[in-house]
């Protein structure tokens, strides 16, 4: 967001609250109807979207100083976008946007981030990956069996989390394009992490480096299509990076691969998986992988105060996110009952991981991903599903902790089994990992 | 910031992580839609920051309410209560306040099927108490605030007219069973919930006077007397089946439509056949909806972005638009009211817009049953407020309407506010057209001085003629200065409202900005 | 000021003239004393007023002289509950059925203003002839006060209708106890009545003014915290067809069950249930006629009416018929019908005409009522109670209040005032099973009489403290009828 617009922006909260809740209209019980874990687990006003927004006026204002009661209430949000979402339902204010941009004003005064935050930058500036692991282990998930080619024009960037510590979502990833026949490859050694996790934090500076970096050797490779599994390097690709810098390849999650493949049936589901699954949409591949659009329009002023853009601008409502692939693929399962929870596709529930709250805030991001357990739970199914290694890490913390009988997949995974590919197999080669 | 010893016997009733006094959330509360406005009527800094909470204190249970409401008379600190906590009236209005946010007390303590009531407490919102009781094929009024402001707080501190008033009246009238506790921290509860045995929610009369008759009026006190923590509110019947689905993507989902519900947009020649209309169609006791509005706000209310406001020309040139829903649970009695409404509109010579030159999206009937037509008005500019605000006849509100377009034209001329030509108002019947409410949406720019200059002086002026011109009170006539303006014309109300507080309130506790002070030098 | 004779009759004289004025011992007496059981003390006058500024001299006299004025709307034989008979010395009967006229029928608006002196037996016929219909108790007595039946918070019949405890009752002009005129609604202003109706306003927002409704304290006070000297009603529209429904059982839970049916979907006008012996004394007014129909009910009887209007009457008939069939069919119920031909003709008679002596009275010649607020499901353990404790001559009233969110339970208890040992007998159990229902959870919303001290000892006491502070604002010399609610306990 632009500082023009940010300055303008800030001053408009009209403080209805709506973002605390998923759009009124989809409010289906009283259990089910916020939207905002920040609020729901720190009650305080600030918390939520629409108090980070009079946050960043009082700021602007010199009302309130960088401090660390500043730092701790800016970075207890998971980024989730559904202040967003409810917001612009009517409105046009941009709360997650102002609360990036607050983000990266704290951390250029020095306040922001959080230590563990810029524990992680650090080491993402030393080893390419937040966790700290050794460059050299990125690759150690890749089973003997897994085929790549290194002349192939799709890439499958594999990300930090799903290479250290969400392993089985790579394993299961390689595997189907391998039984699909898809001709692909990795980056191996020149893979680095797709600057998500900082640019979350408003470590502005550093993303663009990386940004920049990753660009830069994969454009090299005339890489025509980039796969991911990871929900937040998809993101990160798919809107923010073109945000610093347009680029020529298509990007895409696997979940529309997988999609794709089944539907020109070069997957055939032939084995059948009798669990019934409810499928969380991860807030990165759903309401916030929805492409900026370019707008050249004029601001029209149509009478004294109200003015209307011509054409109309573009708004980012969440409406364009993924949630379709998913369960096209998930009900093409034989013997597979998909029931959905209250809160989906835009308004879903965040897992609570996100945008540095799992390794600054554990505690909420544990709670978080508990009260969605508990959502998932009563939507009937023993299976949560969902595709994105963040959430998967987080949800299945919640699982644990809960001590939930639901049992927590990547739906790579159940199309796996669905394929009769040995999912067992693929569980050895996590249980290293968990 | 609060004493450090005051903090620690506040954070004793709550516990630690419910109290804050800290720089920025103290901030943050300070900041409200439309204080800016507020701040220039008192001569003020215009900028939406009101006076700084000393901090705020999120309690779980009245007792806890209790606790800090005694604590607050010990230490001689203001207290200001607020659940969703939208508008002018949650803020403090001195520097000795503390914030109570009501949000972590959000249970529905109670849904009585068999006697047609709900008890809530006050962090639940209308949408949330709807979805609850629609199992029961039951329905809750909202006010036009919209489904996500608190029902507690409107049914028992605000004034409370809704869309769907036709039907489910006004929020001040489904008050029963009350829990309140009183500025001096002791807890009153009313009718027949302060049995000693057996108490219960069903009634909040008696025994003997209705002490609702001090509680909260026609407006409310906006927490000046006292905190409400749980009440009784009627429920309504849900006017068609309850099959509630809106598929698709934000914003424009796909509703799709319960079997029996039918828009009726109707453009009536002038105010006397507004009324007429207005008249007619309430009597029948067939609407679910039954509003009047200006053109611009009738495309506000079909529209979900600005520029799909601009849309709708078609139907922005209406003379005096009339927004009609009726909803029926079985084919008979749709196939009853659509007949009533064509012979209305055949006597009354009106055509029904939408099916012939105008068809909403399904999505607006979806806001209908939810209740959320009224947050279309910050479309336009985002800011918005409405003046006036009288209730009383179909003819009083026309009236005042009336009267306030040349007044208003005039604050247009200056560009201050923008454009309706003079005719945004908004009017709905309650209780099939005993009486009606209407007020006047105003938009307005809150970034822009002139404009929140502008727009606070057409709201004086406004005040002034109604109180010349004999036109009712608007219902934002609340602090002591408003009172004392308005009193003297109103059979001395104003003496009697102080003595109701200073009884109930002998410390001053509960903040008076927006009710009355106890002034015990000047009753 | 110190009162003495002289200076006080002058002055009372002086504001009403001396025909306004009684101290005819005929008079005093019967103004010491009701139907109730309570003893009241003589008045030392009756005085009528004619107009509100005479009332507001007389209760300003009554400060100043330190007496105890007790409103009272009509000179009604029948008054039964001990609100209105002096308790104590130094008091006057404010008599008010001088105060007896239309003030305005608004047809348009659906609104009537009356003094407390126009009576039903009045208002209803000029009503009628404009089309529109008073809400009405049960088969009020010709002669009771139209506005005092609203201000006791008498249950209404229609229950769709009672959109809120306080109607029909809506603005009210009342001398508070300091002597104090004032208006309460959007009848305070701005502007006279005058003004506010020539701008188009009809006095129909009871709410207010601004942040309170002190219509709603005055309201229950029983004429203790003001003198209500004129007030508007919420009126419907009188339909042109109306259909009886007259449902009879042995299992008032059957009864119940479709009633609740009928008041959720808001589907019938009037609405109520009643036992055989409270149908039979309204719909025969000889005690052998009476006896002789308890005998031909069942033991309950839901009675309800659907109406339509205007040129679509038929078809709302229509409609609401076949809905209430298809409830019905749902509900599975099966009633008996009447083994005697009860006349639509004359349910409607006691449902919108007054009756000349008060039904209750039909049967024995006196009676006692008991009358609380209850919830739906507490209904059939007060009556079993009730069955218990009266054996015989007992009416029972079951009437839906504040559209079905509770409900009025009336038990009437049927004496022959000349049978000294029956009425004594009355009398004991009178108080003793009040105590019980008390302990049962009833909700005595109007405590009257000698047992309003039980029913505040069965309240918090908040609630007597706070009523004591809303005496003291508004009476704070006890001026106005003292000795009923809490206030001089």
């Amino acid at each position: 967001m632009e500082e023009e617009e940010y300055q303008k922006m800030i001053k408009r909260c009209v403080r209805c609250s709506v973002c605390k809740w998923i759009p009124q209209v989809q409010i289906k019980s009283q259990k089910y109807a916020s939207g905002c874990p920040a609020i729901d687990i720190y009650n305080f006003h600030p918390y939520s979207g629409g108090g980070k927004i009079i946050i960043a006026l009082a700021y602007e204002m010199g009302r309130i100083k960088p401090t660390e009661e500043l730092r701790d209430i800016v970075y207890k949000c998971t980024a989730c976008g559904n202040c967003a979402v409810a917001c612009k339902y009517m409105n046009t204010l941009e709360p997650l946007e102002i609360i990036m941009k607050l983000r990266e004003k704290l951390v250029n005064t020095g306040c922001g981030p959080m230590p563990q935050q810029q524990a992680y930058i650090e080491a993402v500036k030393k080893v390419n990956n937040p966790y700290n692991e050794p460059h050299e282990k990125r690759t150690d998930w890749i089973p003997d069996d897994v085929t790549l080619d290194p002349n192939a024009k799709i890439l499958y960037f594999v990300g930090c989390t799903s290479s250290y510590r969400r392993k089985e979502m790579a394993i299961a990833t390689a595997r189907i394009m391998n039984e699909a026949g898809v001709s692909f490859n990795i980056l191996q050694n020149d893979e680095f992490c797709c600057g998500s996790p900082i640019l979350r934090i408003g470590d502005t500076t550093t993303f663009e480096e990386i940004l920049n970096k990753n660009l830069d050797i994969i454009e090299s490779r005339g890489i025509e299509t980039v796969v991911f599994s990871c929900a937040g390097c998809y993101d990160t690709f798919k809107v923010d990076y073109p945000l610093s810098r347009k680029f020529d390849f298509e990007v895409k999650h696997t979940v529309e691969l997988f999609d794709e493949l089944i539907e020109s049936e070069q997957l055939k589901l032939t084995d059948n998986v009798p669990i019934i699954v409810t499928y969380h949409d991860p807030c990165h591949l759903g309401r916030n992988a929805e492409r900026y659009e370019d707008w050249d329009g004029d601001v029209v002023p149509l009478m004294p105060l109200v003015s209307i853009n011509i054409p109309p601008k573009p708004k980012r409502t969440g409406s364009k996110g993924i949630y379709d692939a998913p369960r096209k693929i998930l009900k093409k399962i034989p013997g597979l009952k998909l029931l959905e929870m209250e809160r989906i596709q835009e308004y879903a529930y965040c897992c609570g991981a996100g945008a540095g709250v799992k390794s600054a805030f554990p505690e909420m991001a544990l709670k978080t991903a508990n009260m969605r357990i508990e959502e998932a739970e009563d939507s009937g199914a023993d299976f949560l599903v969902s595709a994105c290694p963040f959430c998967s890490t987080n949800l299945q913390d919640g699982i644990n902790d809960k001590k939930s009988k639901l049992k927590y997949f990547d739906i790579s995974e159940i199309l796996l089994m669905a394929l009769g590919l040995e999912p067992e197999k693929l569980k050895q080669a996590t249980a290293e990992v968990l | 910031m609060l004493k450090e010893e005051i903090l620690k016997e506040f954070q004793k009733i709550v516990g630690d992580e419910n109290i804050d006094d800290g720089e920025v959330t103290t901030n943050t509360y300070a900041y409200n839609w439309c204080v800016e406005f507020v701040n220039y009527l008192a001569n003020k800094d215009p900028i939406p920051f009101s006076s700084i909470p000393k901090a705020i204190i999120l309690p779980s249970t009245t007792e806890e309410v209790q606790k800090i409401v005694q604590l607050c008379n010990k230490y001689d600190i203001q207290f200001k209560a607020q659940s969703t906590g939208l508008g002018p009236w949650n803020q403090p209005s001195t520097d000795n306040c503390v914030i109570l946010d009501l949000r972590r007390m959000n249970k529905i303590v109670k849904i009585d099927v068999k006697n047609l009531y709900v008890v809530v407490e006050p962090y639940v919102s209308g949408a949330q108490i709807q979805v609850e009781v629609m199992k029961f094929g039951l329905n809750i009024h909202m006010p036009g605030a919209g489904p996500m402001a608190s029902a507690l707080a409107s049914h028992t501190s605000m004034c409370g007219p809704g869309f769907t008033s036709p039907q489910t009246g006004h929020s001040a009238r489904n008050v029963l069973g009350t829990e309140w506790v009183l500025p001096t921290g002791k807890i009153l509860r009313l009718g027949s919930l302060g049995l000693k045995k057996e108490s219960d929610w069903y009634s909040g009369d008696g025994p003997g006077p209705s002490l609702r008759g001090i509680m909260r009026g026609w407006v409310g006190t906006k927490s000046g007397l006292g905190v409400f923590t749980r009440v009784a509110m009627k429920l309504f019947p849900y006017p068609c089946n309850t099959k509630y689905i809106a598929k698709g993507h934000s914003p424009l989902y796909d509703f799709h439509l319960p079997d029996f519900i039918r828009a009726y947009l109707l453009d009536c020649r002038n105010f006397k056949h507004l009324e007429k209309s207005l008249l007619r169609i309430e009597e029948e006791e067939i609407a679910f909806i039954c509003s009047h509005m200006s053109s611009f706000a009738v495309m506000a209310i079909f529209s979900y972005s600005l520029e799909s406001l601009m849309d709708k020309i078609a139907i922005g040139s209406m003379k005096k638009p009339l927004v009609i829903v009726i909803a029926a649970r079985t084919k008979r009695e749709f196939d009853y009211k659509q007949k009533v409404m064509n012979l209305i509109m055949d006597e009354l010579n009106l055509t029904n817009i939408i099916g012939s030159k105008y068809e909403p999206k399904s999505l607006f009937y979806a806001e209908c049953l939810r209740a959320n037509l009224g947050y279309h008005g910050f479309i336009a500019t985002g800011g918005f407020q409405s003046a006036k605000g009288q209730c009383d006849t179909a003819a009083l509100c026309l009236n005042t309407e009336r009267k306030n377009i040349p007044l208003k034209q005039k604050y247009i001329e200056k560009g201050v506010i923008a454009n309706d030509f003079g005719e945004g108002a908004w009017m709905t019947s309650y209780e099939s057209g005993h009486y009606f409410h209407m007020e006047v949406p105003t938009l307005f720019d809150q970034t822009n001085a002139e404009s929140v200059k502008g727009i606070a002086e057409y709201m004086e002026e406004s005040n002034q003629m109604d109180l010349v011109k004999h036109l009712g009170t608007p219902f934002f006539i609340e602090g002591d200065e408003l009172h004392d303006e308005w009193g003297p014309h109103l059979m001395n109300y104003h003496i009697w409202l102080r003595k109701i507080k200073e009884t109930f309130d002998p410390n001053g506790i509960s903040d008076p900005g927006f009710y009355i002070s106890s002034k015990k030098g000047d009753v | 000021m110190i009162m003495n004779n002289d200076n006080f009759l002058q002055n009372l004289t002086k504001i009403c003239g001396s025909r306004n004025i009684s101290r005819e011992p005929k008079d005093l007496e019967e103004y010491s004393k009701d139907l109730s059981f309570l003893k009241g003390k003589s008045p030392l006058c009756i005085v009528w007023p004619s107009k509100s500024q005479e009332v507001i001299k007389i209760v300003k006299l009554a400060n100043d002289l330190k007496f105890h004025v007790i409103p009272v709307s009509l000179n009604s034989r029948f008054k039964q509950h001990g609100n209105s008979i002096p308790r104590k010395d130094k008091s006057i009967i404010l008599n008010l059925s001088r105060m007896n006229k239309i003030l305005s029928i608004n047809r348009k608006n659906r609104v009537v203003m009356v003094e407390p002196g126009v009576t039903f037996e009045k208002l209803i016929p000029i009503l009628k002839k404009e089309g529109l219909k008073l809400l009405l108790p049960v088969m009020p007595t010709a002669s009771q006060s139209v506005l005092a039946t609203a201000l006791e918070r008498e249950p209404i019949t229609i229950p769709r209708y009672h959109w809120d405890s306080s109607d029909p009752l809506l603005c009210i002009e009342v001398v508070f106890g300091t002597g104090d005129l004032f208006r309460t609604g959007t009848a305070a202003g701005p502007g006279t009545i005058k003004q506010q109706q020539k701008m188009g306003q009809a006095q129909v927002n009871p709410m207010g003014p601004t942040q309170f409704s002190p219509f709603r304290i005055i309201q229950g006070a029983q004429g203790s915290l003001g003198v209500v000297t004129w007030a508007t009603l919420k009126l419907e529209l009188f339909p042109s067809i109306q259909k009886v429904y007259h449902l009879q059982s042995d299992n008032i839970q059957d009864l119940l069950d479709l009633q609740y049916e009928l008041l959720k979907y808001r589907l019938c006008d009037e609405l109520f249930i009643l036992n055989d012996v409270n149908l039979a004394c309204l719909l025969k007014e000889d005690q052998q006629e009476i006896s002789q129909l308890v005998g031909n009910l069942e033991r309950w009887n839901l009675i309800f009416i659907i109406s339509g209007r205007g040129p679509l009457a038929n078809d709302k008939i229509s409609y609401l018929e076949g809905d209430i069939d298809d409830i019905s069919a749902e509900l599975g119920l099966n009633f008996s019908k009447s083994k005697v031909e009860i006349t639509d003709k004359e349910i409607f008679h006691f449902l919108n005409e007054p009756c000349e002596n008060p039904w209750r009275m039909r049967l024995k010649g006196a009676y006692q009522d008991m009358f609380f607020l209850t919830s739906f499901e507490k209904l059939p353990k007060f009556i079993s109670l009730m069955e218990t404790k009266f054996e015989k001559d007992l009416g029972i009233y079951i009437q839906p209040i504040n559209q079905g969110t509770s409900y009025h339970i009336e038990f009437d208890l049927l004496y022959d005032p000349k049978d000294i040992n029956e009425m004594k007998s009355i009398k004991e159990k009178n108080m003793g099973v009040r105590a019980q229902l008390m302990d049962f959870g009833a909700f005595f919303s109007k405590p009257y009489g000698l047992w309003a001290k039980d029913v505040f000892s069965h309240h918090s006491l908040e609630i007597i403290d706070a009523l004591k502070k809303v005496k003291k604002i508004f009476d704070p010399n006890n001026v106005l009828n003292p000795g009923v609610l809490c206030f001089d306990d």
